[in-house]
């Protein structure tokens, strides 16, 4: 048996597949992505995209892929043959498991039952549909090319294909919508009875159309936004929601296994211009243009931007910053065994926080952000941080 | 020695920008004072501070070796004078050094208001003002009208002066020729007891204080005991002689009508001020040089470090500046709300400014300061009076019998079509009209008295602002008025912050703590919990804000290329947290404390 025992001791590994195209460009998306209809621009890159696929899969003997997530842009929009193409060369070129959660993005206006049913065949097992909200007037000001009538259509369509395992992203904070309208969108979408839901506060980033026009756009302020995520935590709760993340939730233990290695310092692997990857102690990210992108496959050239070795003390700090994203949290024993940094000096501010806002949690020396804490969480971590930085390395464990 | 006939002293002076610096460098190439490739653009302006705001803080000279058109060799002495308000009586004593001064005017932009106030200074001084028109090879130039607004503004001749371009170098020559011939030797008889006029002086840790000094009458050699007829402190001459760009060259003697240096193991600036004079211990003159002063901080402000660990780093540069300015002084002080810093005195709010830019810059120092104010003298109830100068020790309402503030001449000069501005300005700021008076058909002058504390705070940029530019100001101490003043107390989360109370007239209590309370909620980040800012006169809150509870502060999306970016975000909020002060409960940003003291900008 002993060459079983070895397959079990393979490191587990995520593979993010970047897909930068899209039918439109939403109002205020700050993906790498682009509008394109240019079928040599999606072939060359479905080629280039292989071809790292194949290099890559080469120097991870060690590794069994368990997760693999298609996002964008938008995957669906590049079609089922591409996106079949890629989830073989994976398995060709690495040791996908069997019971792998593959996962797709897809947007209403591009989601057939051909693409559906060719890609349940091909393995595909989770579906993640961009809903965004259920007012056309809103859908249609963030520049989003579909109806909420389009919405509801695609999540049957995906349903009948038979995919049991369907996130929907909603966004709040929206131009011109009140915390009524968000109540009665979550009311909505919970008929459709999905396995997991995405809440997104809108931020509005720099560069993006939405920026240009932030001031008179109808944005909701600050204390609506935190209204609305507090009214979120608790329409899905009284449904049976289980909060994971920030703005992550789910039925039946049914989360995101991809997307929780970002945050509990998972390996995973990036394909495609801006994809980011956190592998062999390394983060690095791709380049974030597609033709240099393509030219750099082809021609052998660098296309790793920033690729930074995170040494432990730095790693400590994200233990702190992605962890509490969850509702699992942190461990003291965790974070004492595995940076030798004393806990304590960070339990005094959780302690304050507990006793004064009730921004915290603990239970059994795990600790936790509470949902009110989410929504102040980079005021909590930055503090924690401030007590890390002071903090001496355990002279013993 | 060089023969009294044989020697021009003289200042360059002119609003800023019409090119003085810029011209004192061309009459140094053009002497052959300066190996051109030694030379520093602007050599006289020799602080970085200086060069990059265009002003010249502290006054330097250089001596010129000139040969006429007439076969004859002078010593050309240039003394250069600071301009700004604040050090009025550091450019009067400049002046009173030299015979003559080269006025320089844009031949575009013509006579400005800040010319006047050292012309006027210069006139007053009984010197020879020669005008010389500037910039000339400008397309915009008009030298021909620029002439007749000198004759009609200042009221000198100005048909004869030379039109030049210092920037390229054009009728240099001319100038020179010019301060030969027009303006008058140096007075003095060189046997008679020793009078020297110090008017600057700076400190050099290898031979102490270099004193610069006019010699009015007399001969000092090294060797010799001088006395500083002010201070009475005795020294013996190390070395005399002569500055020129580079440096100092070392002479046997100095005689009167000359410019020159004494060092004499002197270690401490503050017994060499500015306007005193140095005598002849053995053979002393009757009577010192008129016009000495001893200069008094005017204003007064707290000093701290924003990281509280440099306090001794804070300590030792101010020890390093004082050598060098004798107007500035500090004492150490501690604040509840800042910990251990000092109280600095300053002469007005430009001195201020730029001694706390030189130790932000020269001695990397982070700083907070408190608001600026002025000395108030309160007798108590019990009959004993006291000079406050921090608000920290300002007495119980109950035990103060009178309260007074000082108060001063204000002159304040502008075309007359700002008239209404600069009286509606001046009212706002409790100044009580005296008169006014045209100085020619434009430009009038109006006389106020008013408090010091008005004007301290940005008077000046007001005045500047009502009158596009063309206003000036020049004020003189008057003495000290009674006035209603109360003691102005922050408290945050209910904490009184020491640090930011201050003293005022009462009438602008209220406006004031409004606006106080405005800033300050704008500027202290929201916490976790509601605070509340308040201000209080004795214990009664006169105004208040609140700070609204934090309730969003959170990155929605932190996916796999989200967290090199999140990373940087806390970073960055981190850094800014560990940059504020705890005040109790509540983190202030050093920016709260600077946005209380710019109160009055919009």
């Amino acid at each position: 048996m002993p060459i079983l025992t070895k397959r079990i001791n393979k490191t587990p590994l995520g593979i993010y597949i970047h897909i930068p195209f899209c039918r439109s460009k939403c109002q205020y998306c700050d993906f790498y992505s682009q509008p394109c209809k240019d079928d040599r621009l999606m072939d060359a890159y479905l080629d280039a995209l292989c071809a790292h696929i194949k290099e890559a899969g080469a120097l991870c003997p060690g590794y069994r892929v368990d997760t693999i997530y298609f996002g964008g842009g938008t995957p669906s929009y590049y079609g089922a043959d591409a996106l079949a193409i890629i989830l073989t060369t994976l398995r060709r070129n690495f040791d996908v498991a069997n019971d792998a959660e593959i996962t797709f993005e897809a947007n209403p206006d591009s989601v057939t039952d051909r693409l559906l049913h060719r890609l349940k065949a091909e393995g595909f097992n989770r579906v993640s549909l961009g809903v965004q909200c259920d007012n056309d007037d809103i859908l249609k000001k963030l520049g989003r090319p579909h109806t909420y009538a389009q919405a509801v259509t695609a999540y049957q369509r995906i349903r009948k294909a038979g995919f049991r395992n369907v996130s929907l992203d909603l966004m709040y904070g929206l131009p011109g919508q009140s915390l009524h309208d968000w109540k009665e969108t979550l009311e909505n979408v919970l008929r459709l009875n999905p396995e997991h839901i995405s809440c997104y506060g809108l931020k509005v980033e720099e560069g993006t159309p939405l920026y240009e026009i932030k001031d008179f756009a109808g944005l909701a302020d600050d204390d609506t936004q935190a209204d609305m995520y507090m009214a979120a935590i608790e329409a899905l709760n009284n449904r049976g929601f289980r909060q994971y993340e920030i703005s992550n939730f789910c039925r039946k233990g049914l989360y995101s296994r991809h997307n929780t290695k970002y945050w509990t310092g998972g390996e995973y692997l990036g394909f495609g211009p801006s994809a980011s990857s956190d592998f062999a102690g390394k983060r690095f990210t791709m380049v974030r243009d597609l033709q240099a992108y393509i030219q750099g496959i082809r021609t052998g050239g660098n296309i790793m931007e920033d690729v930074q070795e995170i040494p432990l003390r730095e790693r400590a700090g994200e233990y702190l910053m992605l962890r509490l994203r969850t509702t699992a949290g942190i461990y003291a024993e965790e974070y004492e065994r595995t940076f030798l940094l004393p806990f304590k000096p960070l339990e005094e501010i959780l302690l304050k926080y507990r006793a004064y806002y009730r921004t915290t949690q603990s239970e059994d020396g795990r600790w936790s952000l509470t949902p009110r804490g989410f929504l102040v969480s980079n005021d909590i971590i930055s503090d924690l941080l401030i007590a890390q930085d002071a903090s001496e390395p355990l002279k013993k464990l | 020695m060089t023969d009294l006939s044989h020697i021009r002293n003289f200042s360059i002076i002119a609003h800023i920008d019409h090119g003085k610096s810029t011209l004192a460098d061309r009459l140094m190439e053009e002497c052959k004072a300066v190996d051109l490739r030694l030379k520093a653009e602007q050599l006289l302006d020799s602080m970085d501070l200086e060069r990059e705001r265009g002003i010249t803080i502290k006054a330097t000279a250089v001596q010129l070796t000139y040969t006429a058109d007439n076969g004859e060799t002078y010593d050309l002495n240039l003394i250069d004078t600071p301009g700004h308000v604040d050090f009025n009586y550091e450019v009067s004593r400049s002046l009173a050094a030299c015979e003559g001064a080269v006025l320089v005017v844009d031949a575009s932009q013509g006579v400005e208001a800040q010319t006047l106030a050292n012309t006027y200074l210069a006139i007053d001084a009984g010197l020879e003002v020669l005008p010389v028109i500037n910039k000339i090879d400008l397309p915009s130039a008009r030298p021909a009208e620029v002439k007749t607004e000198i004759e009609d503004i200042i009221g000198i001749p100005a048909e004869d002066a030379p039109e030049i371009s210092a920037k390229n170098g054009i009728n240099i020559h001319s100038v020179l020729e010019m301060i030969v011939r027009d303006i008058p030797a140096p007075k003095g008889d060189r046997t008679a007891p020793l009078q020297a006029l110090i008017f600057d002086s700076q400190y050099d840790s290898y031979r102490g204080v270099i004193v610069y000094t006019r010699i009015k009458e007399g001969t000092v050699r090294a060797g010799m005991d001088i006395k500083m007829m002010a201070t009475g402190a005795v020294y013996k001459v190390v070395e005399v002689g002569t500055m020129n760009p580079l440096g100092l060259t070392p002479g046997t003697e100095l005689g009167a009508g000359e410019v020159g240096y004494i060092t004499a193991s002197i270690k401490n600036v503050a017994d060499t001020r500015v306007g005193d004079t140095i005598t002849s211990l053995d053979n002393p003159a009757a009577e010192p040089l008129p016009g000495y002063r001893q200069v008094q901080p005017m204003v007064y402000s707290g000093v701290y470090p924003a990281d509280g660990a440099k306090y001794q780093d804070l300590r030792d540069a101010l020890e390093k500046l004082k050598l060098n300015d004798a107007s500035m002084s500090y004492e150490p002080e501690s604040s509840i709300a800042l910990g251990f810093g000092f109280r600095c005195g300053f002469l007005g709010l430009l001195h201020m400014e730029i001694i706390q830019e030189r130790l932000e810059r020269e001695y990397n120092l982070d700083l907070i300061t408190t608001a600026p104010n002025v000395v108030y003298r309160v007798t108590k109830t019990d009959g004993t009076v006291l000079m406050v100068d921090n608000p920290l020790d300002y007495p119980d309402p109950m035990e103060i019998e009178l309260a007074e503030e000082p108060f001063v001449k204000a002159s304040l000069i502008a075309p007359q079509e700002y008239v209404g501005n600069i009286m509606d300005l001046a009212q706002q700021r409790r100044g009580e009209f005296k008169n006014m008076e045209y100085l020619d058909a434009n430009r009038v002058e109006l006389h106020y008295e008013m408090p010091l504390n008005e004007i301290i705070y940005d008077f000046f940029d007001a005045l500047k602002s009502r009158t596009r530019g063309y206003g000036s100001l020049d004020y003189t101490f008057l003495g000290y008025r009674p006035s209603k003043l109360v003691k102005l107390d922050i408290l945050l989360n209910g904490d009184v912050v020491d640090a930011l109370s201050f003293i005022l007239f009462a009438d602008n209590a209220y406006p004031r703590a409004r606006k106080i309370c405005e800033k300050l909620k704008d500027n202290i980040p929201r916490a976790q919990f509601e605070i509340p800012v308040q201000a209080a006169i004795g214990g009664k809150i006169i105004a208040r804000e609140t700070i609204k509870a934090l309730r969003k502060d959170v990155l929605a999306k932190c996916y796999g290329g989200d967290i090199t970016r999140k990373k940087k975000l806390l970073e960055k909020q981190k850094e800014g947290k560990k940059r504020m002060r705890t005040f109790g409960t509540v983190s202030v940003p050093s920016e709260a404390f600077m946005a209380v003291l710019k109160l009055d900008e919009e």
